[in-house]
């Protein structure tokens, strides 16, 4: 299932690769020590970047999948019980299971290209979300939902008008956790055909320029990433800003 | 049964990889090279296993002293929370890469770039789980005339076994994670099977997908056995009521 | 078409209604052993019930079966002349009012959105929201500025406080209140307690208010139920018909041995009566004074000396009465000097530290009204109720 934009780009990267070695800039090249080549860098980040947008995509797909799965499966175990423990050893397995072997697991299933690849790294983001939603759940004061109870709230007012806003930090962390992950293991999506800078970095493992870039600008995304989320995180509880007495 | 559910391209690939697994094959690509087999299998995924064990080994050997000391002083929460946040960032394959590219290839060198993924984790969650042991529980102990280590020994440290655990835990999964392709600096694991699909096929491929899903599993539960031996009664019962 | 007659017992004019239990009973699960077992008993529309008794009996429960956060097994529970049971649960809980020990304030909504909570369920437009939130917030004494603020930059019991004021705030039938102040320090449980009987006095609530605490019962209760083990009710009844006539053994245990004393705390000076002194005013000749002193049916041995407006100034001695005229100095000192309106309990222990045995009474403008001895206090007690415990529901002491 690889578009054949994707195979396309891959294609004109490794290519330009190759093209460039043979050419000028041979001087730092040549040296294996060398850890950084200035020129060689700003000559060619243009090659950067298109990986880096499907990286991104691949990314983003994967979280709001695995965050629409992983809320949708934590508000069916939070009403019934009986789904916990189940549904928690379940998404824990999927976890522990390398995303590199996922990959390929799901090839059969669903062919190579970045959908596979994406399938594979929302089951990563799924455990964490769910994990992170259900102990948001279990951190709201059991007196705040007496007291909402009480007062006369539904039970369905009692879920999105306390618990959840309640749960928000822990949710929200979850994300983060996520996807700082997520970019990560993003690298490997290249074994499954599914792009991103990984395609950078296999494509000329000696070469310590590209893979400073390329594994620079990856893990760039993920701080970033995770500043942003965290950020938000702050935004959506102010009731944490404030001094207690 | 399962098997009612699944399309049959799927089953095929399936027993394609299983025989890959058991019976040594005929590599159709690369000229008559016999590869798979199950020799060949438990070889690859007891080097896998090899470079895990040591890579732990020594990710624990460093963080957990660090985040055992900090989190029992109480200082150094952010540069804690930092690594932890930097060390889920790294991008594994860039990581393995470079590490090959500037120190060299081999079992030994390759521990060391997988420790930079294994220290992170535990250094957090042993800083969080050391750190948010009750305040009046370390007080009374402290009181009745304990010495700071055995606080940290007695106290602190089994109460903090499920958090410390947790780090452990995640530790290990990146760690298999990224040795899974460590073929790629010149050792030769599982993922071997997966990076190399020229030489293995498609069955290969798939064999080494599900071999090195095993190879986490096990490790899962065999620390998930492990813990449960080590947290004290108290604490399980506690955790089970809450 | 005839009028209705609204009967006064099940709706009060603020807007109460009475609650009545009728063998409302419950039972967990299947054990034949009930939680709260056949309770009947009734409110009347604007009173404060306290339900008390020790850990376990049921008070709880009971109190809970009223909004149904607890469902009822057996029996009924009626709010004016409804039944609990014929509603649907969270519609019945909007129009009942639930404060809980642990306060509950939803921490990441503003002080003032949480008293809001119910009306803005109720569908109320803002302004009359806001306006309500401005009023209750006046009503239980915090600065309107506090309304921005977040519950935990709150103390606990200016906390308590709003949870109240939440529970007012759509004008509830009656008061759920589960050990409102027990998580409060004892200073400011106190101060809550006054200002929230302060508050009934204006709103006047059908109040149903558990605790474990007799003394709080006491004090807080125009009518108190006493719960046994096994939710069983011991009696029911006002405090001062607790005090004096404890229906079993361990309603007498559950009220304390110092009942009498409990007695004085709900009662004035001026619910007794009191002996009176012979008054010498200053410059009157002693001689009038000894002939007062000396009459047949003189309550006081002592004369008090008053100036020319009544006011006394302090007792007279043998000596004293010497002289020709009432000195304007008095040999003895005044000691203890009561109100008419003070707190038996607390006249009581002011008699016992001035080692005095008798203590002048003053009204308002300071003016001798009678004098009180400890002797009077043990006499009284001794023999049946005194005129204001008969309307010892309607308006008490409280401090």
């Amino acid at each position: 299932m690889a578009s054949p934009a994707l195979l396309a780009a891959v294609g004109e990267v490794g290519e330009g690769f190759i093209h460039h070695r043979d050419s000028a800039n041979r001087s730092c090249q040549a040296i294996p020590s060398k850890l950084f080549c200035w020129d060689w860098a700003r000559e060619h980040i243009g090659r950067y970047a298109t990986p880096t947008v499907q990286h991104l995509e691949l990314v983003v797909f994967s979280v709001v999948i695995g965050f629409i799965v992983a809320f949708a499966l934590a508000l069916l175990a939070h009403r019934r019980r009986w789904l916990r423990t189940p549904l928690l050893i379940g998404t824990g397995i999927l976890f522990t299971i390398p995303s590199v072997a996922f990959f390929f697991l799901l090839e059969p299933l669903a062919g190579r290209g970045r959908d596979t690849a994406i399938a594979a790294l929302s089951i990563y983001t799924l455990q964490i979300i769910y994990r992170n939603t259900m102990v948001g759940l279990a951190n709201v004061p059991a007196s705040v939902k007496d007291a909402a109870r009480g007062m006369g709230l539904t039970d369905r007012q009692i879920l999105w008008k306390v618990e959840l806003p309640l749960a928000t930090p822990e949710i929200v962390t979850g994300l983060q956790i996520a996807t700082v992950s997520t970019v990560a293991i993003a690298t490997l999506a290249v074994f499954a055909g599914g792009g991103g800078l990984g395609t950078l970095i296999k494509s000329d493992l000696s070469f310590k320029t590209n893979l400073i870039l390329a594994g620079g600008i990856a893990f760039l995304m993920a701080i970033a990433f995770g500043l942003i989320l965290f950020v938000v995180q702050r935004l959506l509880t102010p009731w944490r800003r404030v001094e207690t007495t | 049964m399962i098997g009612a559910l699944l399309p049959q391209p799927v089953l095929a690939s399936v027993k394609g990889a299983i025989e890959f697994i058991f019976t040594p094959q005929t590599s159709n690509v690369t000229g008559g090279k016999t590869v798979g087999g199950i020799d060949q299998v438990i070889e690859l995924a007891l080097k896998q296993l090899e470079l895990t064990v040591l890579a732990l080994a020594l990710s624990l050997v460093i963080a957990l002293p660090i985040g055992l000391y900090l989190g029992h002083r109480g200082s150094g929460e952010l540069f804690a929370t930092a690594i932890g946040n930097a060390g889920r960032a790294v991008p594994e394959l860039a990581l393995i890469a470079f590490m090959a590219a500037a120190i060299g290839v081999g079992v030994l060198n390759l521990m060391i770039a997988l420790a930079v993924l294994g220290i992170p984790p535990i250094l957090a969650n042993t800083f969080v789980g050391i750190h948010q042991v009750d305040r009046s529980t370390v007080d009374a102990a402290r009181g009745i005339g304990m010495t700071e280590f055995e606080i940290l020994r007695k106290v602190e440290l089994p109460l903090a076994i499920p958090t410390v655990m947790s780090g452990i835990r995640g530790a290990t999964i990146a760690i298999v994670a990224t040795a899974t392709i460590a073929p790629l600096a010149g050792v030769l694991t599982l993922g071997d099977f997966i990076i190399n699909k020229n030489v293995y096929g498609n069955n290969g491929v798939l064999a080494g997908a599900i071999m090195v899903a095993l190879l986490a599993l096990l490790l899962e539960f065999a620390l998930s056995v492990i813990q449960r031996r080590i947290t004290p009664d108290g604490l399980k019962l506690k955790l089970k009521t809450t | 078409m005839p009028e209705v007659e609204v009967t006064s017992e099940s709706q009060s004019q603020s807007g109460a209604s009475s609650v009545r239990y009728e063998a409302a009973t419950k039972r967990y699960g299947k054990s034949t052993v009930a939680a709260v077992d056949r309770l009947t008993l009734e409110v009347p529309a604007g009173e404060i019930c306290v339900l008390v008794g020790p850990s376990g009996c049921g008070k709880t429960t009971a109190m809970r079966m009223v909004n149904r956060t607890v469902e009822i097994s057996e029996g009924d529970i009626l709010i004016g002349e409804e039944s609990v049971k014929d509603r649907d649960p969270a519609r019945l809980r909007r129009e009942i009012g639930y404060v809980i020990q642990q306060i509950g304030l939803f921490p990441h909504r503003t002080i003032a959105e949480n008293i809001a909570a119910v009306p803005q369920l109720l569908g109320w437009d803002k302004d009359r929201t806001r306006a309500r939130t401005t009023e209750l917030l006046a009503l239980i004494g915090l600065d309107p500025d506090l309304g921005e603020r977040y519950p935990t930059q709150l103390s606990g019991g200016q906390q308590q406080r709003v949870g109240v004021a939440r529970a007012l705030a759509a004008d509830p039938l009656v008061m759920l209140m589960d050990e409102p102040f027990g998580a409060i320090d004892p200073i400011n449980r106190e101060r809550l307690q006054n200002e929230f009987l302060r508050l009934q006095a204006e709103v006047r609530k059908t109040v149903l208010f558990v605790t474990h605490d007799i003394d709080e019962a006491i004090k807080m209760g125009d009518r108190i139920a006493i719960l046994r083990e096994g939710g069983k009710l011991a009696q029911f009844a006002t405090p001062a018909e607790l005090l004096m006539a404890p229906a079993d053994e361990f309603v007498e245990d559950f009220v304390g041995a110092d009942r009498a004393l409990k007695r004085l705390a709900l009662m004035r000076v001026s619910d007794i009566d009191l002996w009176e002194a012979p008054l010498a005013y200053v410059g009157q000749p002693t001689a009038e004074v000894r002939a007062k002193l000396s009459a047949p049916d003189v309550e006081v041995p002592y004369p008090l000396l008053v100036d020319s407006q009544r006011r006394p100034l302090g007792w007279l001695s043998e000596r004293d009465l010497t002289a020709e005229v009432v000195p304007s100095k008095p040999d003895s000192p005044l000691g203890p000097l009561l109100d008419r309106d003070d707190i038996m309990r607390d006249a009581l222990a002011d008699l016992l530290q001035g080692e005095a045995q008798y203590a002048a009474v003053t009204d308002r403008e300071g003016r001798i009204v009678g004098v009180l001895s400890v002797e009077i206090i043990s006499e009284f007690l001794k023999s049946p109720a005194a005129k204001s415990e008969e309307h010892g529901a309607v308006e008490r002491p409280h401090g």
